[in-house]
């Protein structure tokens, strides 16, 4: 008897709960609106990815933030777990996408070509927002016949992560600065069951190679894969596996990535992004590691990943949805992002604060000014696809000549 | 006359009052199901993104000419059939043989009977990540070759053994589902038949292949079907394994990952929805053949 008095006690503090919680916070929203001005208080729906908790804070805060600035305009974040492309692309066709979102620079032409976004020119005007702060490599990744739709949250460029110990016990004092060091360096480094490098079979790393070597698989907006500069430097990459045999991938070590095979001291060196950093600290707390730029070959190159917001075409309070873009990506929420460390900051003034802030990190934040942008155009995924088939070929011995393998992955995109 | 009318109006009652009943199903799996089906078939003639629906233009077979010259659809073909080759055998005769040794009179088979399901509930990726796990190229499988002095080779990331290696971990996650369909099928079968048997003086085998396996027939071609159309459905296995790739080299790259790819990824709707309707063909023809071969009396 008495336990069921209990139960229906709790459920009845249960209901109440939620009802007074689901209640609560429209009313504050209502009495500070009296306050302020007579506006309707409108919500705005932001869509991302959450890779980490300490992402998830940090848009918390910002967000925070902006609700002192803007008391009347709510933000509610909406969270895609699972395949991010996937769930957008059918919000979008259904019409129940937010209103602004996160969108990665790979798939973007894509979307801006398709007109599901909003194209952010006007606004920019109207506010009154500086642009040319912003690194050119990352704005230039969500411009599409001559309009912008996407103002960069932040970035992230490739740079070399070498063990430090390692390399004072093989006898080098400095992190390699052209390709003949590398190699230099990748052959001293390989011993007891240890490889020089670890090398993923992936465009999104050995791209870097290939415009460090002048070529480019994407140029003039056409797939320009089998260019000769392009077949060497996939020559030269795969060769570190293949012929010199200081290096290997991932999966041959027995480890998910290249992070994995770094952490567990299989690799000297690795070439990352700064999601190393979060990562070696919780894997490998203790390892004594440096980052330094990439070694360059003709020239200095490196990848450069970003993610922007863009604005759904269909949203329905267009100016608050951009005041929201222009806060995020602009001081006031970029200092978050230094804060947190994650990702580099978009704007260049505050990639100097990122630099003052993390010294050790400096590489990253340096590699930004001759970075190339991860984007191809609207076949951007089958570039990548043929791309990588044709590194695995190469390294799984099945063609020898990346020339020939590099014609085989244009056939492929070509038609 | 009037018990006629009587017996129509009551006929009619009983028709609207069934149907009534199956009403929420009727309407469900007409929106969520018919429907689209019906949506996909009219956008696998089109060119067509979800981005941009308005965009979409009518291009007729374009989208299954386009199909028989794509190389990375042949390949997944191939890998399918392969994979459905290799699976339903192996997979029906493992559970055929499972489900006869719980059905005898051993110990403990109460415990064999659950551990053997035990893979069948388990989510397929979680199987398929405990797997990378066993067979990455310094686990325990090639700890345990390396034993006997065998280089193992570096399974899911072998053009040569990625297949295989999916093969093997579909076998052993699902034989437990088809094991507890058999063995339901064996307790079937009316013990008289065994006893009669026996008087005349059948032996093991005999009544095994004389009675046992007659018996299990309509089982047997119930379970054959659901694996085949199983196998040619293949998809998590293969996304898990190959990082959504299909790699290396295509090796894992089967059907329903490329239509998943080519909707998903490449944003073309149309095509990857052509390429479903293909797949619905060959299942259909497939499960057409193999119900000629069983022939309908006994199903």
């Amino acid at each position: 008897m008495g336990k069921k008095f209990l139960s229906i006690l709790v459920l009845i503090f249960f209901v109440l709960a939620t009802v007074l919680a689901g209640c609560s916070p429209s009313k504050t929203s209502e009495s500070k609106t009296e306050t302020q001005e007579t506006v309707k208080p409108v919500t705005i729906k932001l869509g991302m990815w959450s890779s980490s908790p300490a992402e998830m804070k940090i848009v918390e805060d910002q967000i925070a933030k902006f609700k002192e600035k803007y008391p009347n305009i709510n933000v509610q974040i909406e969270t895609i777990v699972g395949d991010y492309m996937q769930q957008l692309q059918t919000q979008l066709a259904a019409n129940t996408a937010p209103d602004i979102f996160y969108l990665d620079s790979m798939p973007a032409p894509q979307l801006m070509s398709s007109g599901v976004l909003e194209p952010l020119d006007e606004y920019i005007k109207k506010y009154n927002v500086d642009v040319n702060d912003f690194e050119p490599a990352l704005l230039s990744a969500f411009q599409w016949e001559g309009k912008t739709y996407g103002l960069p949250k932040d970035y992230n460029t490739l740079a070399l992560f070498y063990n430090k110990d390692m390399f004072k016990e093989a006898g080098i004092n400095e992190p390699p600065k052209t390709w003949e060091e590398l190699k230099d360096a990748a052959k001293k480094l390989t011993k007891d069951g240890v490889k020089g490098l670890v090398l993923s079979i992936d465009l999104a790393r050995f791209n870097a190679f290939i415009h460090q070597n002048g070529g480019s698989v994407y140029k003039g907006g056409k797939p320009t894969l089998n260019l000769p500069e392009n077949a060497q430097a996939l020559d030269f990459y795969v060769g570190f596996i293949t012929k010199d045999k200081v290096a290997d991938t991932p999966q041959n070590m027995g480890e998910g990535w290249n992070g994995d095979a770094f952490a567990a001291k299989k690799a000297a060196m690795a070439i990352e992004g700064g999601w190393m950093i979060p990562f070696l600290k919780e894997k490998a707390p203790d390892l004594n590691y440096g980052i330094a730029e990439l070694p360059a070959g003709k020239q200095k190159a490196t990848m450069v990943f970003t993610v922007a917001y863009v604005m759904n075409k269909n949203s329905k309070h267009k100016d608050e949805a951009f005041k929201l873009i222009e806060f995020l990506t602009g001081k006031e929420g970029q200092q978050f992002v230094v804060e947190a460390g994650l990702a580099l900051p978009s704007r260049k003034s505050m990639g100097a604060k990122f630099k003052e802030k993390y010294p050790e990190r400096a590489a990253l934040v340096d590699g930004a000014s001759y970075a190339v942008p991860w984007q191809f155009g609207l076949d951007g995924p089958k570039i990548v696809d043929a791309a990588n088939k044709a590194c695995e070929a190469l390294i799984m011995g099945q063609i020898t000549n990346a020339q020939q393998a590099l014609d085989n992955a244009q056939k492929e995109v070509g038609q | 006359m009037g018990t006629k009318m009587a017996m129509r109006k009551r006929y009619l009652y009983e028709a609207l009052t069934g149907y009534a009943f199956m009403l929420p199903f009727i309407a469900s799996i007409s929106i969520f199901l018919i429907g689209p089906l019906i949506y996909a078939f009219i956008i696998s003639f089109k060119e067509f993104s979800f981005l941009n629906p308005g965009a979409s233009r009518w291009i007729g077979f374009e989208n299954y000419i386009k199909l028989f010259s794509d190389p990375t659809f042949k390949r997944a073909l191939l890998n399918t059939t392969l994979y459905s080759l290799g699976v339903v055998p192996t997979q029906l005769i493992i559970a055929l043989i499972l489900a006869l040794i719980v059905n005898s009179d051993i110990k403990g088979k109460t415990f064999f009977r659950v551990a053997y399901y035990i893979p069948t509930v388990t989510s397929t990726v979680a199987v398929s990540v405990i797997f990378l796990y066993l067979f990455k190229a310094d686990g325990l499988v090639n700890a345990l070759l390396a034993k006997f002095g065998i280089q193992g080779p570096t399974w899911f990331y072998d053009v040569r053994f990625a297949l295989p290696s999916i093969m093997m971990m579909a076998i052993w996650s699902s034989v437990g589902n088809y094991m507890v369909i058999f063995l339901a099928g064996l307790q079937d079968i009316p013990s008289e038949l065994y006893e009669a048997a026996e008087v005349d003086g059948a032996n093991k085998f005999q009544r095994f292949f004389k009675i046992t396996l007659p018996m299990l027939r309509p089982i047997v071609f119930f379970n054959l079907v659901m694996s085949l159309i199983g196998t040619f459905q293949v998809f998590d296995q293969a996304y898990v394994v190959s990082r959504g790739t299909g790699g290396p080299l295509d090796a894992t790259m089967t059907v329903v990952l490329y239509i998943y790819r080519t909707g998903f990824r490449d944003f073309n709707m149309g095509y990857a929805s052509a390429m479903a309707f293909v797949l619905f063909v060959i299942i259909l023809i497939l499960t057409l053949i193999q119900r000629r071969l069983f022939k309908e009396e006994t199903y």
